[in-house]
């Protein structure tokens, strides 16, 4: 993770979080820092001390076996160092052992650490502490005190368990296969009667469909059955992996209320009670029972929020406004991920960047001015000089001289060609070596230097780092990974080590040898944002950028700024859309650095992150705007069903929205009317539609709730498949049951149909409860529509060559980790061009596209990794067969003049470009070369591996 | 002495050279026989450099990459699967054993599966034997 | 007004994806972020995942 080395963060692990005092901009916390009795800069990860520990501490958690007193957090961790667990550690309890002090290479260990307060101080603070799964031992009736009973992270370990160690799933209470398992839903969410949890987890039912489709891999034949009350598939791509699940990979779904779960020791196996969707009562028996169970925020952050004064919800979540949706209730301090309220991957990581907006928006004018760039320091040696190889070794204590003989592979360097220098050290990372690796390269009069030592993935930084600082450009490096390929994968072998250790330095010798010296490519950053789209999220990105000191230009196509959100009238909240939608088109409109285009279309586009130039035609007029970063929030649009349910046909039959509009002007239809029916996932959900449009349940729950609010003696009905009102929307659901809304479940037995009667409209759906089919007569049919992409999407990605998902939504670069980001440097999205979704997430992804504009434009240049594709037009002839294949879009045809005769060529966008090397590969002149991997060195590499004896 | 093959294994630097990383942090051992060479994308190693290696003297060649839908650069393993079908086709022409190659996907997570992928590995071509010479 | 001098710096509470995020963001933009969590680790529930939905995609 970039996070451990970023030169910005520093990272305070084993803390906690005491006060706040102080005011936004200058705060002071305390915090308490408990001791991890282990130096985190001399520790190297060797393992040798949890290696001879003799305390074994088993994991609390059901299937992640033991640790040792010593431990490190998981094999990835990050910072990948050891620490004391003093609860079981036998020096910190009794005085005695200590073997880990003595067994340590680096004398990491500290047992005279002790507890301390620190003291900080800072502009603001972000709060994003997470949640915690619900505890089944609370609730008797889930089973979980049987070993078979496992919580949905647990079952995740024994499945990694079984994965890693390629055996079959099998029960933990006979060690016999699994057969079968059920997955139980909603195991401490949306229930009041076993633990006061209203809310809906929200992440639970995809974490079952994934860990089912997972066990299934790795069994075929095992039957899974997913019990449950409503799926809830409701973020983007969910609804496909949903129906695929159901579909085409036969997991098992069961619309169902529980009743418990228990172990019947004599026939071994776990009895599930249920109650099905007809209202019977059924008996089935498992091999294992998952429980999904939900989350909740720990009492220590509860604890926290109240000592800080934070306002929270009902079921303590961060009490958050749709219009604000990362600012606490006290100024200065930020809240995001699922402390807000229960939130998947995506969102979470959308509104980490939307705080990070936030808060940047109030230290702007403390933001750092201007960033030099770590790599523009003086280089006086360069490549093309004949090769003066240096080679470095590490002991690594005696992770790898234990089992490579160093002696015998440094003799073995210094006799390879152009070697001029090798030498060994104990650390080689450790500072002292790391000085004098400068010193040698001076000395020496080096141009490449090789290190054989560890992972380039977790090292490399670091050695650059040592070039850099000797003056001698940092990619004349290359590391053999003599620790992780070698010393801790083959101990058993014994002289056959050396011999692989050998090879794998010939090969960096031979790599290193043809290496060229690499600049980061620096394009400037040309300091203004465009914003296309001048609804809620393209007006929020705006301001976010203005009040962060950027400029902005907004574009928008219609006549004023707006969007969708101009058809709302409250929040899921009931807080009011139209007073907030004033204001913040107030604020646009007179923020100095925002400048408006209306009426304003993108009809060209060229240029690359730092210098785009988009040409707008506005008014019949052409502008060229020139901007560094663009953020695309187009918006969406609403399906119109004609044809169906009567639509168009009926005067009765409305939109949601279109009910809403007449609703509120008083319409005699509404008045009037006695009876309501909604009809749920009209144009969702369906075959060339297979998305949730996510709102459209709660949308429908809040106007039912009106309804019956105005008079409860209407009758309302609301024809669903499943209701999706995640997280604390759950609570209007209870409350629209609670008010007599009717709820009636269509997904099993078809669509309703409409007909005119004499009494007004008849729909007709089947009743699964007395099997038979109910005519409900209405006065007022309300179809909950789906909301469709923007026809401008697909012009968009065409003229600035960005990917399209099937519905023709934009796709962003990563689904979880790059939510707001396109895969086109400098380019971002927001709102519902980029899936459906409520204003207050609209509002987070706009702010987090902003934040994520700002880390471009708050740098005078960008550097971007000279890892890129180049080509020899010399040798170029021109066939194009790598344009079709690069996934940027980097290449482009070419003509040139030779001689007298124009020829045909291509050139590549060295910004564009991301290295891949996909082009290398299909070039059949072999003209294209991607740094630091070029044919050449490839085969040199290739030379070298097969040149030793084994 | 029995045969100790030479395996030449391109991993890409995102997933399968970090899977090789996890499993030597996990102390799973493998055979000593495969020689990594990180690549950026299984999609750069192209059928000639897989052909290459093995008429230079590779017992064997596995192109390692992220599992599908996860490459670093979107597309790139799919291109590496393209590749592969290629390759296939070149080695039976060449006369050399389809068994000699093989692609397949790991996460940066799935140190068992990297191991499993080189242990097999390993033991078909050493069932195999080393490769015949192509001239005669 | 004597006012006292605004800190460019932030504190983070939790490491999950969503804190990480934050910090990078804010690294990038050039503040100085103290980013504290309780465990021995950072990367929250996450980094203890193997997949996630919907691509199945390595979690880290």
């Amino acid at each position: 993770m970039e996070c451990g080395r970023h030169f910005n963060i520093e990272i305070l692990t084993r803390t906690e979080l005491l006060d706040i005092q102080g005011r936004p901009g200058n705060f002071r916390v305390s915090l308490r820092r408990y001791p991890r009795y282990v130096d985190i800069k001399r520790c190297i990860a060797c393992g040798a001390c949890a290696d001879k520990c003799p305390q074994v501490v088993p994991e609390t958690t059901k299937n992640l076996g033991s640790r040792k007193a010593i431990y490190l957090e998981h094999p990835q961790a990050v910072p990948l160092k050891y620490q004391i667990d003093p609860l079981s550690c036998l020096k910190l309890t009794e005085n005695s052992c200590g073997l880990c002090e003595e067994l340590c290479p680096t004398q990491a260990i500290n047992f005279e650490e002790r507890e301390e307060v620190l003291e900080y101080e800072v502009g603001a603070v972000i709060l994003a502490p997470g949640l915690k799964p619900f505890d089944p031992s609370r609730v008797g009736l889930w089973g979980w005190q049987s070993p078979d009973v496992l919580t949905a992270l647990e079952f995740e370990y024994l499945l990694a368990q079984s994965t890693r160690t390629n055996t079959p799933l099998r029960r933990p209470s006979t060690g016999n296969p699994v057969k079968n398992i059920a997955f139980l839903q909603c195991v401490g969410s949306r229930d009041l009667n076993h633990c006061d949890h209203p809310y809906c987890s929200t992440v639970c039912c995809m974490f079952a469909i994934k860990e089912a489709l997972l066990a299934r891999q790795r069994n075929a034949r095992l039957e899974i059955s997913i019990f449950y009350t409503d799926m809830r598939a409701y973020g983007k791509d969910f609804e496909r992996y949903y129906q695929e699940a159901s579909e085409k990979k036969g997991i098992r779904f069961v619309r169902s209320r529980l009743h418990a779960v228990e172990f019947c020791p004599q026939r071994k196996k776990l009895r599930l009670h249920y109650v099905n969707i007809e209202g019977r009562q059924v008996e089935e028996w498992y091999d294992m029972v998952v429980l999904a169970v939900g989350l909740e925020v720990p009492p220590d952050i509860i604890e926290l929020a109240h000592r800080l004064g934070l306002r929270l919800t009902a079921n303590n979540f961060a009490a958050t406004s749709a219009f604000k949706p990362v600012d606490t209730s006290k100024p200065g301090i930020f809240v995001c991920g699922a402390f807000s309220g229960p939130k998947d991957i995506a969102q979470a990581v959308t509104e980490g960047s939307a705080a990070a907006a936030a808060v940047a928006e109030i230290l702007a004018p403390v933001r750092p001015a201007r960033q030099v760039s770590q790599n523009q320091l003086p280089q006086t040696i360069q490549g093309d000089q004949k090769p003066r190889i240096g080679v470095f070794l590490c002991h690594c204590g005696n992770n790898i001289s234990s089992v490579i003989d160093l002696e015998a592979l440094l003799t073995y360097a210094q006799g390879l060609a152009d070697v001029v220098w090798a030498e060994k050290h104990l650390f080689l990372c450790s500072q002292e070596a790391q000085k004098r690796l400068q010193e040698v390269i001076r000395d020496k009069g080096l141009n490449r230097v090789v290190i054989g030592a560890c992972s380039p993935r977790t090292h490399e930084f670091l050695f650059r780092r040592a070039l850099r600082e000797a003056g001698i450009n940092q990619y004349l490096l290359e590391m053999a990974n003599l620790r992780h390929h070698v010393a801790w994968v083959h101990p058993q072998f014994k002289e056959e080590t050396t011999q692989k250790a050998k090879d794998l330095i010939a090969m960096a010798v031979a790599k290193v040898r043809c290496q060229e010296v690499l600049y980061p490519l620096e394009v400037p950053v040309m300091k203004r944002a465009l914003v296309l789209g001048g609804g809620v999220a393209g007006m929020e990105c705006a301001l976010s950028l203005a009040r962060q000191g950027f400029e902005v230009f907004l574009v928008e196509k219609s006549a004023s700024l707006g969007g969708n959100a101009r058809h709302l009238s409250y929040t899921w909240t009931y807080e009011n859309v139209q007073y907030h939608l004033l204001k913040l088109r107030k604020e646009v409109e007179k923020n100095p650095l925002i400048k408006i285009f209306l009426r304003a279309e993108v009809v060209k586009v060229a240029g690359h992150i730092g210098e785009f130039a988009t040409t707008i035609s506005s008014h019949g007029r052409r502008k060229t705007i020139r901007h560094a970063v663009g953020i695309i929030a187009i918006g969406g649009g609403m399906y119109r069903p004609f044809g169906e349910y009567g639509y168009g046909e009926y005067e009765e039959v409305f939109t949601s929205l279109e009910f809403d509009t007449v609703r509120a002007a008083g319409d005699f239809r509404v008045k009037r009317a006695r009876n309501f029916v909604f009809i749920q996932c009209v144009g969702s959900r369906e075959p060339g539609r297979l998305y949730c449009s996510k709102v459209c349940c709660t949308h429908s729950i809040q106007t039912a709730i009106d309804l019956k609010k105005e008079d409860p003696s209407r009758r309302v009905y609301i024809l669903y498949r499943d209701i999706r009102t995640y997280g604390e929307r759950e609570i209007l659901y209870q409350k629209a049951r609670k008010l007599g809304v009717v709820f009636i479940n269509y997904d099993l037995h078809g669509t309703p149909k409409v007909s005119k009667s004499s009494r007004g409209l008849c729909i007709e759906v089947w009743d699964h409860i007395l099997h038979r089919p109910l005519e409900i007569n209405t006065d007022v049919l309300v179809l909950a529509t789906a909301i469709v992409p923007n026809p401008k999407v697909r012009e968009l990605a065409s003229l600035y060559s960005l990917a399209v998902d099937s519905h023709g939504f934009f796709l962003e670069a990563h689904s979880k980790m790059r939510p707001v980001d396109f895969l086109t440097d400098g380019l971002f999205m927001a709102g519902l061009s980029h899936y459906p979704m409520p204003l207050e997430e609209s509002v987070a992804q706009a702010k987090a596209a902003a934040a994520r504009a700002a880390t471009i434009l708050a740098k005078d240049t960008v550097s971007l990794d000279p890892v890129v594709a180049t080509v020899d037009l010399a040798r170029c002839d021109g066939c194009a067969l790598c344009l079709d294949v690069c996934p940027y879009k980097a290449i482009s045809p070419l003509e040139i003049e030779e001689g007298d005769s124009r020829v045909k060529k291509i050139q590549i966008d060295k910004v564009r470009c991301k290295g891949c090397g996909i082009c290398q590969a299909i070039c059949p002149q072999e003209c294209i070369a991607v740094a630091n991997f070029t044919l050449t060195q490839l085969r040199a590499q290739i030379r070298a591996a097969l040149s030793g004896e084994l | 002495m029995s045969f100790e093959p030479k395996i030449i294994a391109f991993c890409c630097h995102w997933c399968s050279y970090a899977a090789a990383d996890t499993a030597a942090l996990m102390r799973r051992t493998y055979p000593i026989n495969v020689r990594i060479i990180r690549v950026m994308c299984s999609g750069m190693v192209s059928p000639k450099l897989v052909l290459e290696a093995l008429q230079q003297g590779a017992d064997g060649v596995l192109v390692l990459g992220c599992p599908l839908g996860e490459c670093h650069y979107k597309e790139g393993n799919y291109r590496a699967q393209e590749w592969a079908e290629m390759i296939k086709e070149l080695l039976a022409d060449m006369g050399y054993e389809p068994e000699r190659f093989q692609l397949a996907w790991c996460s940066a997570s799935e140190a068992e599966k990297f191991v499993e992928i080189i242990t097999s590995m390993t033991r078909r071509i050493k069932k195999l034997g080393p490769v015949e010479n192509q001239n005669g | 007004m004597a006012e006292k001098k605004t800190t460019g710096a932030v504190l983070i509470l939790g490491s999950g994806v969503a804190g990480i995020q934050a910090a990078l963001d804010l690294a990038e933009m050039g503040f100085k972020v103290y980013l504290v969590e309780k465990k021995g680790a950072i990367g929250g529930l996450m980094a203890r995942l193997d997949k996630t939905f919907p691509t199945n995609e390595c979690a880290v």
